[in-house]
């Protein structure tokens, strides 16, 4: 959903349209995409940003193809750089293409195989290198991701590195091989907070460098704030905003993306500030309710929320899904029905809130 | 350091225990010059009676004169402690006593030098062939989990696990040496290793099998937990091979129960090889304790007990070094 | 492949193979194998208690003679298991050999229950140095390879079905003696016996009411594989020719069925039904001790 002029020249890498993925169960189809479009340029960050369960790593990990439950199944299109992948088997992609870094750089890395090896192996694989060219290579990509002592650490297992330097080493292993398309699955959320800002911004760096175009997946919008271009914000397997990064932070439509926005601590705030958690659980898959995913949970729910399901709305490059956005005058309406009535039309009560 | 010096204390403790107890029950149960000499024992205490009211044949005479030497050479009339004493003095040096049983009473040693290679290389080949029929077997059922192929192998594993060997190498061999003849009924000493060796396939492939079940199974069940850790599914990302990441990635760790029972029952299946060493009439330390049984060649048992019982007991041990070497975690 | 997206829950959407793998699916009956086996092992063991007074011909009789089958003559109505070199009816003698060979079994896990069992339970709950003697001993039984020390005792004492039971009784002291040591100290640590405590139960109250009952738990899933291997040895040492003298056991049937030269050529039943017999029964003791243990989510169980 770029709009400079200079990307135009080329495809753009990834084209999702109208993608799902469910899983069979015995109660029924879990439905954990449902119906999602995007668009991602060469060298462009996509921030997805939900919750647990909402479906942004099922999303990102069957378009790379790496679920292998025979129970999924896919509809809809992805094409990679013109090519649909879509139910296709994805492996040649994988490494050279596209690649993927996990979450816990603890149980990703393989214990009892050596760091330098772990390297070595796309390498040999994809660039057909040597054994001694490979391992060249490998510390060259340690250096490049901010390890100290790169030759050292070849040899070494993951347990003897610290949480920050196994990101990185992880980091080093998926761009190995040099790919377009880069996952990040959460990639900072089971380090420190200290450590977190590096990776993060190293990550850009490289980005920029490479030319590549990624997915950084979080649950935390202020992970995503000026590190992506644009900020697609997802909800019981649904889109519920897209908009690029400064628009989304700036005019927000989508009560749920107000909801995150307020459980994000900020310096600014007064001192004892409530958070507001989001009340509420997510819904389910299986047998989702008519209607908008998160009217159960949203302050500015209307009897028409439950009755029919918002679609996104397809002007310009800021689309949300919701009767009554936010900051609009349905959207402010509705709010001050709620309040007065003190609980919304799903009967979630509701609070005044407190002047920020 | 100080942990490998336990165990080796340990070890030592238990092959002192393992034969104050095998020299106690020969002692101990019974008549130890029975046990010795055999059925003439008995006479003992008559021809000695006899003997001192001077109205022994000469006959007897030489039965008691053996039978003097036998106690003598034994030292049956000193105190238990010290008899054992000089037992194991003996023993370590090598010198196990005679057999009895035989001509000309050639020394235990001989019967074992020529015995053991024949058990000991049957049980080699027995578990090479189990590892190498239970890793394959296992990755493919790890990866195939809860197809009709992996419900069929944990039915086939259940089964041989039933079946006693013994049993099992009279239905190998019926079938592929009497129905089928591909291998020779009974064992001949052959000269070239390799008819050795073809010989030895048959008894080895029924130590072998209900072993690779018993592996097999373990790695199965290993392999299936490996498969679900994240850095599986990292090594699929970087475009590894399905191939690739179940040998080089998910067998490694996967390992360490295998490897531990792989070696825990190589001192356990000596038990089973005796036997098959029966089925297949292979001259090996199995028949050879069997027939000095029968025969009363007590010497023979007793060495051959505790020998195997002391390659137990350090097999077992190198097993437990082994595994702190293996696992780098462990290793500190 | 086109899936109706919209349809409401229903089971169309999940297709027959794919049904949630039983792995995930907690166990919590014992299921029509399990019973099975029960019948089989209820079967054996009656027709094993009323040999004598079956219809079935005399184990020891020659079916020589005119008319009669003659030796190594196939199976065939009147000699259902057919008959061995020697004429003698083969179907009776596998019967009758049960008698042994089932006793055994059962007398040597029960000793090895109740000495080692008790042993294990009183080692693991008064711990300091009878627990680390009673170890030891454990430990040193364990060193020895089982057959070997099986074959060393019956070389030395006279072979009567009480000393082979006894024999075999003692090499399941140690594995169950461990298990048994293992859970009591496992359960010892759990509030109900402190709560006993309190209340003024002496040790033996607490042994025999409280850790008893959840220690017999983990046992009698071991009682019925450890029979089965006890019948295995019996076996073993019946094969050797080592086993109790002058009777009939499964495992000198199958050693007479493949001792000469042309013997399993010739009468290949007088090897295969014993063997048959046999291995159903160890199956079903496997099989039902498996579900048990399943049953009672036993986590340990190594011998």
């Amino acid at each position: 959903m770029s709009d400079s002029a200079e990307d135009t020249v080329a495809p753009p890498l990834l084209e999702v349209t109208d993608y799902r993925v469910g899983f069979r169960t015995e109660r029924g189809l879990a439905k954990a995409v449902d119906g999602i479009s995007f668009t991602l340029e060469q060298g462009k960050t996509l921030g997805i940003v939900g919750e647990s369960g909402s479906g942004k790593s099922v999303l990102n990990r069957s378009i790379m193809g790496l679920v292998a439950s025979s129970r999924q199944v896919e509809q809809g299109s992805v094409k990679y750089k013109g090519q649909e992948i879509v139910n296709n088997d994805r492996q040649n992609f994988w490494g050279k293409d596209m690649s993927m870094i996990f979450q816990d750089p603890m149980t990703s890395l393989n214990p009892v195989m050596r760091i330098g090896k772990q390297i070595t192996e796309p390498i040999r694989k994809h660039l057909g290198l040597d054994k001694k060219a490979a391992i060249e290579r490998a510390v060259e990509l340690l250096t490049s991701v901010g390890i100290p002592e790169p030759a050292k650490r070849i040899d070494q297992y993951p347990h003897e590195l610290s949480g920050g330097m196994r990101q990185r080493v992880m980091i080093a292993i998926a761009l190995s091989a040099e790919p377009d398309f880069l996952v990040a699955d959460e990639p900072t959320t089971a380090l420190d907070v200290t450590v977190q800002k590096y990776i993060l911004d190293l990550l850009n760096d490289l980005q920029a460098e490479r030319h590549m175009a990624m997915t950084l997946i979080t649950h935390d919008l202020g992970v995503a704030r000026g590190r992506t271009d644009d900020i697609m914000v997802m909800y019981g397997g649904r889109v519920m905003e897209y908009a690029p990064t400064d628009t989304l932070f700036s005019e927000m439509r989508h009560p749920y993306t107000e909801a995150l926005m307020s459980s994000i601590p900020r310096l600014s705030y007064p001192k004892h500030t409530r958070l507001e958690p989001i009340p509420g659980t997510p819904p389910d898959i299986v047998s989702p309710p008519p209607g908008c995913r998160f009217a159960p949970r949203c302050k500015y729910a209307q009897p028409e929320c439950i009755e029919s399901s918002p679609e996104l709305s397809s002007w310009s490059n800021h689309r949300w899904a919701c009767f009554f956005p936010v900051g609009t005058d349905q959207g402010n309406a509705a709010l001050e029905r709620n309040e007065a009535a003190g609980v919304t039309a799903v009967g979630l009560p509701v609070r005044k809130r407190e002047a920020v | 350091m100080g942990y490998w010096l336990q165990k080796v204390g340990l070890g030592v403790l238990l092959l002192f225990s393992v034969s104050v107890l095998t020299f106690g029950a020969m002692n101990l149960l019974g008549d130890p010059l029975f046990n010795i000499v055999g059925p003439t024992a008995i006479q003992y205490d008559e021809l000695e009676s006899f003997a001192s009211d001077g109205s022994i044949t000469p006959q007897d005479q030489q039965t008691l004169d053996v039978l003097r030497s036998a106690r003598e050479e034994y030292n049956l009339d000193k105190p238990l402690v010290t008899r054992y004493r000089l037992w194991v003095s003996d023993f370590v040096t090598g010198d196990f006593g005679v057999q009895f049983s035989e001509d000309g009473e050639p020394p235990v040693w001989n019967l074992i030098k020529e015995r053991m290679p024949r058990t000991v290389s049957l049980l080699i080949l027995a578990q090479l062939m189990a590892a190498v029929i239970a890793i394959p077997w296992a990755v493919l059922a790890a990866s195939r989990a809860q197809s009709p192929f992996d419900r069929s192998s944990t039915v086939i594993s259940f089964g041989l696990l039933a079946l006693p060997s013994f049993a099992l190498g009279i239905i190998l061999k019926y079938w592929f040496s009497i129905k089928f003849d591909i291998f020779p009924q009974t064992y001949t000493a052959g000269d070239s290793a390799k008819s050795h060796l073809w010989q030895l396939i048959l008894p080895a492939l029924t130590i072998a099998l209900p072993a690779a079940a018993v592996y097999q199974r373990l790695l199965r069940t290993d392999l299936i937990t490996t498969l679900q850790d994240d850095f599986i599914l990292m090594a699929r990302s970087k475009g590894m091979s399905k191939r690739r990441v179940l040998f080089g990635h998910a067998l490694r760790p996967s390992m360490f129960s295998f490897i531990t029972v792989f070696g825990i029952n190589t001192g356990a299946l000596i038990g089973g090889t005796l036997v098959i060493e029966r089925v297949f009439r292979i001259p090996g330390l199995g028949t050879a304790i069997v027939e000095a049984i029968l025969r009363e060649d007590f010497p023979v048992v007793l060495a051959i007990v505790i020998l195997i019982s002391a390659a137990f007991v350090v097999i077992n041990l190198l097993v437990d070094i082994m595994y702190s070497i293996i696992d780098p975690r462990v290793r500190r | 492949m086109s899936i109706d997206w919209d349809e409401p829950e229903t089971s169309t959407a999940m297709s027959a193979d794919d049904s949630v793998p039983s792995e995930h699916i907690a166990k919590k009956k014992l299921g029509w194998a399990f019973w099975l086996c029960i019948g089989w092992l209820v079967t054996i063991v009656l027709l094993a208690v009323f040999a004598p007074v079956l219809p079935i011909k005399d184990p020891r009789k020659n079916f020589l003679g005119s008319g009669a089958a003659g030796p190594s003559s196939p199976p065939s109505w009147a000699h259902p298991f057919g008959t061995d070199e020697d004429a003698l009816d083969m179907f009776s003698r596998t019967i009758w050999g049960a008698r042994v060979s089932l006793t055994v079994g059962f007398v040597a896990i029960a000793l090895g229950m109740v000495i080692g069992g008790g042993l294990g339970m009183i080692a693991g709950f008064v711990r300091g140095w009878f627990d680390k003697i009673i170890s030891f001993i454990f430990l040193a039984l364990l060193s020895f390879p089982a057959l070997i020390l099986a074959i060393l005792l019956t070389a030395l004492l006279n072979r009567s079905l009480t000393v082979i039971a006894v024999v075999l009784g003692i090499l399941g002291i140690a594995p169950v003696g461990r298990l048994a040591r293992a859970a009591t100290m496992q359960f010892a640590e759990r509030e109900f016996v402190m709560a006993s405590r309190t209340i003024g139960a002496t040790n033996f109250r607490i042994l025999t009411r409280e850790l008893l009952p959840n220690v017999l738990i983990p046992m009698s899933a071991l009682a019925l594989l450890g029979m089965a291997i006890a019948i295995v040895a019996e076996g073993a040492l019946a094969f050797l020719g080592l086993s109790v003298e002058q009777s009939i056991t499964w495992g000198n049937l199958i050693g007479r069925g493949a001792s000469g030269r042309r013997t399993l050529e010739d009468t290949p039943w007088a090897a295969f039904a014993p063997i048959g017999v046999l291995f159903l029964t160890v199956l079903s003791l496997n099989l039902a001790g498996d579900k048990l243990r399943d049953f009672f989510d036993v986590k340990e169980l190594s011998l």
